[in-house]
């Protein structure tokens, strides 16, 4: 990252902590505050003070709010402390095995891609215009690649990628649904891992677009505690390698 | 640094020990939720309100915003802000995804232009500021330049993004995102939140 491109990222702090930025910007903001102490200090100081703004238009919300609150939560599962953070170190996990075991990737040109996606996006139903409009980013990049993973236990997913593109697009129709209680995850797994990610099978079907893949190895998918974790605590189910 | 944000937190919400409050609420404690309500709902509707605008929507996000403090409990670190502020980052999140969801966001295209040649900015600041109970806040707002207030009163309570903010206020974006740094710094330190 250059200094220029650093700066102009720091300077995200007030947009970021008002809610200000696009949620590709507040990827690349958030994954520079792991870096950057000084940042982490000024969100929590900044944030703090933009609560200040909102508690100073207070009001009173009509009264039968409460009894609906209190009603929802007694039907609410609560969320676990956050989970134990399994320690990764890239040169010597298991996910550095996976990823250099990555298997069956498959190189397809443009009309090969689009021919994919179309039984995709039928599997997926009708890809939403987020979608449609990440698949055509992608397609358009001139280096898209599909790469196509299975696990036994979980089911199949396909990836549509563009490192030019910087975007990845995981698409599924027969992913089972997680174990009780858990979510499947995604990450970017680099110098650093990042969640990307929840993926919420309905009915087998899934689709998630995941940013920010030019500074990652792999892309992987975990199962992890219901709502997701801020690291992964377990090993990934599948690897889709970045290339 | 963060000791000092505690003390003037505490100096500030004189009154029962919020973080305790969220430690027996993460073990599903519904006495303790419902002081952590009354605590903390004028604040949070009153947030989604001025951003949402539309009664039933705020009451909606509101409501979501409660019951994801209810199941989010656990996750609560009071290492990292007051519990007032992890639901008001978590209240402005949700009114915000609420009026850019795709139905809203058409709604506004339609109406942004109209509205703010009807409506000029110091029109809506000033029933902003009206509504302020909080001197102390209106006072540091004013101690803000003209553009940084009027930037962060758009992102803040506007829901805006900052190229909307740009776009609204004809102001290139490098300058929007300075303002919006410079503004809540100012009023960081007017506010003492760093002591």
């Amino acid at each position: 990252m250059n200094p220029n491109m650093n700066a102009d990222v720091h300077a995200l702090t007030g947009a970021y902590v008002l809610d200000a930025v696009s949620p590709d910007e507040r990827m690349v903001f958030e994954r520079h505050l792991g870096d950057c102490d000084a940042c982490r200090q000024e969100v929590t100081e900044l944030r703090e003070t933009a609560s200040r703004l909102g508690a100073a238009v207070a009001e009173p919300p009509p009264p039968r709010l409460k009894a609906s609150v209190m009603a929802q939560i007694r039907d609410t599962r609560q969320l676990p402390p956050e989970a134990p953070v399994v320690p990764l170190r890239r040169d010597r996990s298991p996910w550095a095995l996976r990823l250099s075991a990555a298997a069956a990737v498959v190189l397809l040109v443009v009309s090969g891609v689009l021919g994919v996606l179309l039984v995709q996006a039928r599997q997926s139903d009708e890809p939403t215009d987020a979608q449609a409009a990440a698949i055509a980013e992608i397609v358009r990049a001139g280096d898209a690649r599909v790469v196509n993973q299975a696990d036994a236990d979980t089911g199949r997913m396909t990836a549509l990628m563009s490192r030019s593109a910087d975007k990845m697009l995981l698409l599924t129709g027969d992913l089972k649904a997680a174990p009780s209680g858990h979510d499947y995850q995604a990450w970017t797994i680099g110098s650093k891992i990042e969640s990307a990610g929840l993926i919420q099978p309905d009915d087998g079907k899934a689709a998630l677009e995941v940013s920010g893949i030019d500074a990652a190895q792999a892309v992987g998918i975990t199962i992890e505690p219901a709502g997701g974790s801020d690291q992964p605590t377990s090993d990934p189910i599948l690897t889709f390698e970045v290339t | 640094m963060v000791e000092r944000v505690r003390r003037v937190r505490e100096d500030q919400a004189a009154g029962p020990d919020t973080a305790e409050l969220m430690r027996r609420v993460a073990r599903g404690d519904e006495a303790a939720f419902e002081q952590i309500y009354d605590l903390l709902i004028g604040p949070v509707y009153g947030a989604v309100r001025r951003i949402v605008r539309d009664p039933a929507q705020s009451e909606e996000v509101a409501q979501e915003v409660m019951v994801e403090l209810w199941r989010t409990a656990a996750r609560y670190s009071p290492e990292r802000g007051s519990v007032l502020t992890f639901a008001m980052t978590l209240a402005h999140r949700r009114a915000v995804d609420r009026v850019r969801s795709a139905q809203a966001a058409a709604d506004r295209e339609d109406h942004v232009g109209r509205r703010e040649a009807s409506r000029p900015f110091d029109e809506v600041a000033e029933q902003v500021t009206a509504r302020f109970e909080q001197e102390q806040v209106r006072r540091c707002l004013q101690t803000l330049t003209e553009l940084q207030r009027e930037s962060v009163v758009l992102a803040y309570y506007g829901g805006r993004t900052y190229k909307e903010v740009g776009e609204l206020l004809e102001t290139p974006l490098g300058t929007i995102k300075t303002r919006l740094r410079d503004g809540l710094i100012r009023l960081r330190d007017c506010l003492g939140v760093v002591g």
